[in-house]
């Protein structure tokens, strides 16, 4: 008997992660605890060694002979939209640990443990966009939160930092007892936990509407949906993502807002659109009204904030609301737009998070926390400053820049699919949210105290690579996205055939 | 006996762990155990489905469940440590210095 045999050899780049995190795990165990090395921090070489782990298991993953594939007995879907979303989990991975490399330096952090945990949490997000079973995708998504709970409370003596990690897990515990409870309805009343099984199943169920079981199919969506939304932090479930991602250490909000939408939008794709597509009446409206909101809240919700990082919460719950919008279209093109936004959001944050984990004043020590902290920018650091105003013009989608073309995508899709209504929000939670980008760009720019100077910390090298491509792409973007757009198409056309 | 009435006490269960944290200002351990409450009911959920509809994977996946809620409840009582000492307290009401 030979179980799984051949199922080894197809997630090779998994099963490489794995065993490279735990080496690491072994690594700084020992070397952290040997008194003959004096205790050393390692955080430098730790996370040096876990970008080339991530970045080898980047190569496996685009090297893999597998087009579409199920293997563990049905637990797990190898296609190439799974490769697709491991393609840009473990790019945002790699770029938010390279980012933070300094960081890490200047803060004095020196629990190693956190780069184990990213490439663990960077795992069980591979095997979420790759699960195609309830079993197996609960499994990984637990995994990958359990791994956030610990992230955010990684600055131990931090009062803040703790009390986010505090309030993310009872939050995150409360909406994965709710998922579950709607994962069970659907258990009961099917009997399978299989996505394929389910697409077969409502295929042939043709008349569920009228059956009595309906109430309970209704209730089992609404439960899914609200841990989805939860997870997502979309608009009537975002009110924990303000406050953790605030309260954690920067590097790990970079990590929080780059990577994990990513998975749980990999896995929410391949849930709704491949096993529950005949039910779209059903979800549909809950994913407009979500994203509705999440649209309105983005906008308006950040214009009390006054610190950066609460603000570019906001900002990204905004996006959300976008990328809401291509879903719920249920077309070819609705998914493309979709796909094509998730690469121009991440190009976004990976450049906007950069810049704020550049900046550190010299003299006090502080880093910026305050909108108003970017007032001495525009002198001291002028290129760091023309970055952020690109940045912001881009997410304000202003034409010349690439968010400008994601959200011409994503309209143009929505009205395809005729939903008017949601695009007119859309358009008035764009331009409401110009507002307070612009509001950035005056304080950097438009403020004319010049009698104090600060000066910051040097950026190292990495972080001005990534800056500069980024703000490259911002604008290159805009004028080629044509190999963005052919590339979710492909995946969009594989994936709905 | 109907299916239903079995899922009548799951489902008690589970509401009562969802009023326990709503209901409950004062403090973080009674959160837990409701949360535990929480995933335990949906645990006897499956069990029901599972014996209802005479089929295993139900009771593959509470099991693990079970498995699961006991690695998240130590993550949440190593949390509520690391909590304690920073904080001195670990009451709801001075959860609050992370506010818009």
């Amino acid at each position: 008997m030979h179980f799984f045999q051949n199922d080894f050899y197809f997630v090779l780049p998994e099963l490489f992660l794995f065993g490279a995190s735990l080496s690491l795990l072994m690594f700084g165990v020992i070397y952290s605890t040997s008194v003959s090395h004096g205790k050393p921090g390692l955080m430098k070489v730790m996370s040096w060694a876990s970008i080339v782990c991530l970045a080898m298991t980047l190569g496996l993953v685009l090297n893999t002979p597998v087009h579409s594939t199920v293997v563990f007995s049905q637990s797990l879907l190898l296609d190439d939209l799974s490769t697709f979303f491991k393609f840009l989990i473990l790019g945002g991975s790699i770029l938010s640990i390279l980012m933070s490399v300094q960081y890490f330096e200047t803060e004095n952090m020196r629990n190693f443990e956190y780069l184990v945990l990213v490439c663990l949490s960077t795992l069980s997000m591979l095997l979420l966009v790759a699960s195609y079973d309830l079993i197996s995708m609960y499994l990984a998504l637990e995994m990958q939160s359990l791994c956030f709970y610990v992230l955010a409370a990684s600055q131990r003596d931090s009062e803040f930092s703790t009390e986010a990690g505090l309030k993310y897990f009872l939050l995150g515990a409360f909406s994965s007892g709710v998922f579950l409870l709607g994962c069970s309805f659907l258990y009961g009343l099917t009997g399978l936990t299989n996505f394929e099984a389910y697409a077969l199943f409502f295929a042939q169920q043709s008349n569920i509407y009228q059956t009595s079981d309906w109430i309970f199919v209704q209730i089992a969506f609404l439960f899914i949906l609200l841990g989805f939304l939860f997870k997502l932090s979309a608009a009537p479930f975002h009110f924990w993502a303000p406050d953790v991602y605030e309260g954690a250490p920067t590097s790990v909000t970079a990590f929080f807002s780059i990577v994990p939408k990513v998975s749980i939008f990999g896995v929410f794709i391949k849930l709704f659109f491949c096993s529950f597509y005949e039910l779209a009446l059903l979800w549909q409206p809950v994913i407009i009204a979500s994203g509705m909101l999440s649209l309105l809240v983005g906008a308006f919700g950040a214009f009390a904030q006054k610190k950066i990082k609460r603000l570019l919460v906001y900002s990204s719950i905004g996006h959300l609301g976008y990328m809401l919008l291509g879903l719920s279209c249920l077309t070819i093109e609705g998914l493309q737009s979709m796909l094509a936004y998730l690469i121009f959001y991440i190009v976004m944050t990976v450049h906007v998070f950069a810049c704020v984990l550049a900046l550190k004043d010299l003299k006090t020590g502080q880093r910026i926390r305050y909108v108003e902290d970017l007032k001495y920018l525009a002198q001291s650091q002028p290129l760091v400053a023309c970055a952020f105003v690109l940045n912001f013009f881009s997410m304000a989608g202003i034409p010349p820049l690439a968010g400008f073309c994601a959200k011409f995508y994503v309209f143009f899709a929505a009205l395809g699919a005729s939903l008017y209504f949601f695009v007119a929000v859309a358009l008035f939670s764009s331009i409401v949210s110009c507002f307070y980008y612009l509001r950035f760009i005056k304080f950097m720019y438009f403020h004319k105290e010049t009698s104090v100077s600060v000066e910051y910390v040097q950026m190292d090298q990495q972080k001005a690579w990534m800056i500069s491509i980024t703000s490259y792409l911002l604008v290159y973007l805009f004028f080629c996205p044509t190999n963005v757009f052919l590339w979710s198409e492909k995946v969009a056309l594989l994936f709905l055939n | 006996m109907h299916c239903i009435s079995f899922l009548h006490c799951s489902l008690l269960l589970f509401l009562l762990g969802v009023w326990g944290i709503f209901f409950n200002r004062k403090n973080i351990v009674v959160m837990l155990m409701c949360i535990e409450l929480m995933l335990l009911a949906v645990n006897l959920n499956f069990l029901i489905f599972s014996t209802y509809l005479d089929d295993l994977s139900g009771q593959i996946f509470s099991l693990l469940i079970l498995t699961v809620a006991a690695a998240e409840s130590s993550i949440g009582l190593a949390l509520l440590v690391m909590y304690y000492r920073t904080r001195g307290t670990i009451s709801i009401e001075y959860m609050n210095l992370l506010k818009g």
